[in-house]
């Protein structure tokens, strides 16, 4: 069977690819210009300017090492939000690994009555939408005390990642060996031995990748980080909305480019596991 | 000599009194120097609108950075879509029984109907307006400052700026000889330059577009006067019908033929810059100045009013009954009206819209007049004529006509 | 055996603590609220009166109906065409080709991009001032923006549903591409060897094939497009406006009262969702069983 494709479908793909790739382009055009208005294709005048006003780079004649380190240092919002981004989001992927490890390792491993009934339990946060629960649960959590701070947004973001985290590690549970454990334990080593040595290993691959729809799912969420976080636990997708609703298209992209450059880090690092486990992926049909 | 000695005892006697009787700079503190000493070192939690960023970039230069450095509070700006979340936050907070300083909101940038709901349903903290050291410079006796949408103030919250609605074009494709001077002239225009005009719609986030819309009340129904004062449903749907009326025979010959509006005046000034619509909507007294500065608009923008009808009114900082920081929120409300401050708010290059809140005729020192009469000379030329602007400024009214005149153009408008 | 058992329970239990609590008693509050009890400003009676203003009164009810409308219609259309377009994407692109590896990765980019960039993005491409208005105006197609036809913010929700397929199309694709690989070329030179011409390998024997992914793959795109706010609340018009930016808007009011709105809304949309879903999954599963 011939292998190749006819020109008129390679100049298709090739097509496809440039209208996939044209809001990147647009970003960093936007980013990088001033006053770029239609009918302008080329941006007139070019500029840092919307860099300069998210403090990420100094103002001109100040552009030193010392200039942006002091200036960095003065914690600019920008900075403020991706460090808490990237925080709430390592966090919340460590705690909810963790918690799916065992949950995992039951439901892939074990059968028992009702397991379909809990899996189907786990997985209703996929379905439903997360307007319908956090609407009801920020009357209870400003009560309890967890709106506004920071422990408030994390917890709630276990929400919609729970699901994700175990259904991966169940599937990645349910075509592993237990027998190498036992055999493990009966030549001596003991619990901790054992899942270092032998359980970890295995079901490391399959980790990575449960963690890092953990963290891309943390990482855009908007909605519940808005309603929970009380706008005090500010964090990139906020700032995005807001910028994107306050009419300068320069500041937007700017911010914009710092919000997928993490996104796009990871793709490039783990497209080969992505790739691979088809029931893994449909975590990203939630980001 | 005795007489005089006495005298000064009897002031001190007095002053010590009055000390004690009028204690309070604001609830929970006896004097400024009690506040300044309790902000130290802390947060402060300022919840405003952030639909523009050149105020967001003007608060966190001018106001975070001598927060910071006189009086070591770290300023914790948050944008939000409209100020009603920020009300909203508190009445979910009350619903939930956060007392005492265990909220989350120190500060709320805030006028008119949202003040009213938090103020009657004393969800606020104060008053504290008249205790602020700079509440001297503020004209406390002008209506238009006592006043909020016709409402008294009381002290609840403290002046920060001022704002007149009007226009912008672009020099560029217009020119000012042509621009309309009423609502008349408008809708001639309208009818000349089809699909060139839009206007922001009525509701959550484009509180202007009601502007724009109460000022049609205004003109159809012959003077602003009578709008004045409390709520009047007569008045309101004697005319109701009439302003629908004009709306909606403008409608096929707006941008989309009416089909959609811009929901805030970002999306406005957007449709404006690229050139989809050829008037804008500004309230900063510097006219097309901001924008320009910020570059969301083409340098050659400018700014006109109407002849008359044209709302202006003062906007406040309030203070929820539950905030966390309160000391650092007095500190800021009087930050905010320090004379060298409020000049630098009114100068088109440092980007913030609007205009003054204190009234620059009690600023008594050096300094502060000096930095008043360089404002004064940098209003730039995207500005209108001020006196033109001070001729047609008439004061907003009643809280109550903002939601009416939101749900009635809904239905009336956009719905049919 | 017993020890078993608490282990389960004892492994179960975290996870399971987490979804309860937080997720479903959140929809439990919520529901509790949209009945119109809200003990905190002493309301503690029970009616469904929030559920009738939101559908049938005189104020929202058209708000409402044509809101859903347009959910039903921006879901379905998003969802099958993402599906579609991802289909021959993967086809066309699991042969060889000079620069596969990064259209493949161009393909895939959207995957990780958070759905509030892709929203902005299609603003700065396809709004009547875009990036693309401006090429058409550059080569003499249009003169002003307004010639340029309405793709974002119009009354249609074109600009909501181009904003899936942007996005959804590479989650689509993604899923695609790892179960063609995984099936290898051996059926479709075993259907060609028999005498199949291209469109019969594609109906009889790729798409059977790949139906069940796809299948579950849309369910989620699918609940996901109609419960979303973010997309809507950038690139929709004040009217028709989709439902979950109905709700968030109501729970913003200012007037408790429309608080009960707001909640009823999101159980309804919630409500739907699970039918239709429920319905999906009934209706692909008769069809599977069938093939």
């Amino acid at each position: 069977m011939n292998n190749n494709l006819k020109k008129i479908n390679i100049y298709a793909i090739y097509l496809g690819a440039i209208i996939l790739i044209l809001p990147l382009i647009a970003f960093f055009i936007n980013a990088f210009s001033f006053r770029w208005f239609y009918p302008q294709v080329i941006p007139k005048e070019l500029s840092l300017q919307a860099w300069v006003r998210l403090k990420l780079i100094p103002k001109p004649g100040q552009r030193t090492f010392e200039g942006f380190i002091e200036l960095w240092a003065s914690n600019p919002a920008v900075i403020k939000a991706l460090l808490n981004s990237l925080s709430i989001g390592f966090l919340v992927t460590i705690v909810s690994i963790i918690i799916a490890l065992p949950a995992a390792r039951v439901l892939g491993l074990l059968n028992f009555r009702f397991k379909k009934l809990i899996i189907f339990i786990m997985v209703s946060p996929t379905i439903l939408p997360p307007i319908a629960f956090v609407l009801g649960l920020n009357i209870n959590f400003i009560s309890w005390g967890f709106s506004g701070n920071y422990f408030g947004v994390c917890l709630v973001h276990l929400v919609p990642i729970m699901p994700y985290v175990v259904l991966t590690m169940t599937g990645i549970f349910a075509n592993y060996n237990p027998d190498f454990e036992h055999q493990a334990r009966t030549l001596g080593a003991n619990k901790t031995r054992t899942f270092l040595l032998i359980t970890l290993p295995a079901i490391a691959p399959g980790m990575v990748v449960a963690a890092l729809f953990a963290f891309l799912v943390s990482w855009s969420q908007y909605l519940l980080t808005f309603l929970i976080g009380a706008g005090k636990v500010m964090t990139l997708p906020l700032l995005v909305f807001s910028t994107a609703s306050s009419g300068n298209p320069a500041l937007t992209a700017a911010i914009s480019i710092i919000f997928i450059f993490p996104a796009i880090l990871i793709l490039f690092f783990t497209s080969k596991f992505v790739s691979g486990e088809s029931g893994a992926t449909s975590g990203f049909g939630k980001i | 000599m005795k007489i005089k000695l006495k005298f000064l005892t009897l002031t001190f006697i007095s002053l010590f009194f009055s000390k004690l009787v009028f204690a309070e700079t604001a609830p929970g503190f006896n004097s400024w120097d009690d506040v300044v000493k309790a902000a130290d070192g802390g947060q402060v939690n300022v919840y405003m609108w952030g639909g523009s960023d050149a105020i967001n970039g003007f608060v966190d230069d001018f106001y975070g950075v001598p927060l910071k450095e006189k009086y070591n509070i770290t300023l914790n700006r948050v944008p939000l879509k409209g100020t009603v979340d920020a009300v909203n936050q508190v009445l979910s907070e009350k619903e939930a029984g956060v007392t005492g300083d265990n909220g989350n909101i120190d500060l709320i940038w805030i006028n008119g109907e949202n003040f009213w709901t938090l103020k009657q349903a004393n969800l606020l903290y104060g008053p504290f307006a008249a205790g602020l050291p700079n509440s001297e410079f503020v004209a406390w006796d002008n209506p238009a400052v006592n006043l909020d949408f016709g409402r008294p103030v009381e002290g609840m919250e403290s002046p920060w700026s001022s704002a007149q609605f009007h226009f912008m074009y672009d020099s560029a494709r217009n020119n000012y000889d042509d621009m309309p001077r009423s609502y008349a002239e408008l809708s001639n225009w309208i009818a000349e330059n089809p699909g060139r005009f839009t206007y922001i719609r009525p509701g959550k986030g484009g509180f202007v577009g009601t502007r724009f819309v109460k000022q049609i009340f205004f003109e159809l129904s012959g003077g602003h006067a009578q709008w004045v004062g409390p709520f009047n449903q007569e008045l309101y749907d004697k005319w109701a019908p009439e302003v629908w009326k004009l709306l909606n025979s403008w409608e096929k010959d707006l941008w989309r033929g009416g089909e959609t509006y811009p929901k805030d005046n970002a999306e406005m000034h957007s449709l404006f810059a690229n050139g989809e619509v050829d008037l804008d909507f500004t309230q900063s007294p510097r006219g097309a100045g901001p924008t320009n500065t910020a570059g969301t608009t083409p340098p050659t923008s400018r700014a006109f009013a109407f002849y008359e009808n044209m709302i202006g009114d003062f906007n406040y900082w309030a203070i929820p009954y539950n905030a966390p920081n309160k000391a650092a929120a007095l500190v800021y409300a009087n930050l905010v009206l320090e004379p060298e401050l409020q000049a630098a708010q009114v100068q088109p290059a440092n980007g913030f819209c609007c205009g003054w809140g204190i009234s620059t005729a009690k600023v008594t020192d050096a300094a502060g007049k000096a930095a008043i009469a360089e404002a004064q000379n940098n209003l730039g030329d995207a500005a209108e004529d001020q006196d033109i602007l001070a001729k047609a400024l008439v004061s907003d009214i009643a809280a109550e006509y903002q939601d009416l005149i939101e749900a009635d153009w809904e239905a009336n408008v956009l719905l049919k | 055996m017993g020890g078993e058992r608490l282990k389960i329970i004892l492994s179960l239990t975290p996870p399971l603590l987490i979804i309860f609590t937080l997720f479903f008693g959140g929809i439990f509050y919520g529901f509790l609220q949209s009945l119109g009890y809200q003990p905190a400003i002493g309301k503690y009676e029970i009616n469904f009166s929030a559920y009738y203003n939101v559908m049938f009164s005189e104020r929202y009810a058209k708000l409402f109906w044509t809101g859903l409308g347009l959910n039903l219609w921006v879901s379905f259309a998003s969802t099958f065409l993402a599906a579609v377009f991802a289909l021959f994407g993967a086809l066309a692109i699991r042969k060889t080709f000079f620069a596969k590896t990064i259209c493949n990765f161009i393909y895939s980019l959207n995957l990780p991009m958070p759905h509030l960039v892709v929203a902005v993005g299609i603003i700065f491409v396809f709004s009547q001032s875009g990036l693309l208005a401006r090429f058409a105006s550059q080569i003499g197609l249009i003169g002003s923006p307004g010639d340029f036809p309405v793709l974002v913010k119009d009354k249609y929700g074109l600009g909501i549903i181009l904003a899936y397929i942007w996005k959804e199309a590479a989650f689509f694709f993604i899923i695609l591409m790892s179960v063609l690989q995984s099936l290898g070329e051996n059926f479709e030179e075993l259907a060609q060897s028999l005498g199949a011409n291209r469109w019969q390998r594609f109906r009889y024997v790729i798409l059977p094939l790949v139906m069940p992914n796809l299948f579950s793959a849309s369910i989620i795109v699918f609940a996901f497009s109609f419960g979303a706010y973010e997309v809507p609340a950038l690139l929709g018009v004040i009217y028709p406006q989709m439902l979950p930016v109905m709700a968030f808007e109501f729970f913003l009011n200012p007037d408790l009262n429309a608080r009960s709105e707001g909640m009823a809304l999101s159980i309804i949309i919630a409500i739907i969702v699970m039918i239709l879903v429920v319905f999906y999954f009934w209706l692909t599963q008769a069809k599977i069983r069938k093939d």
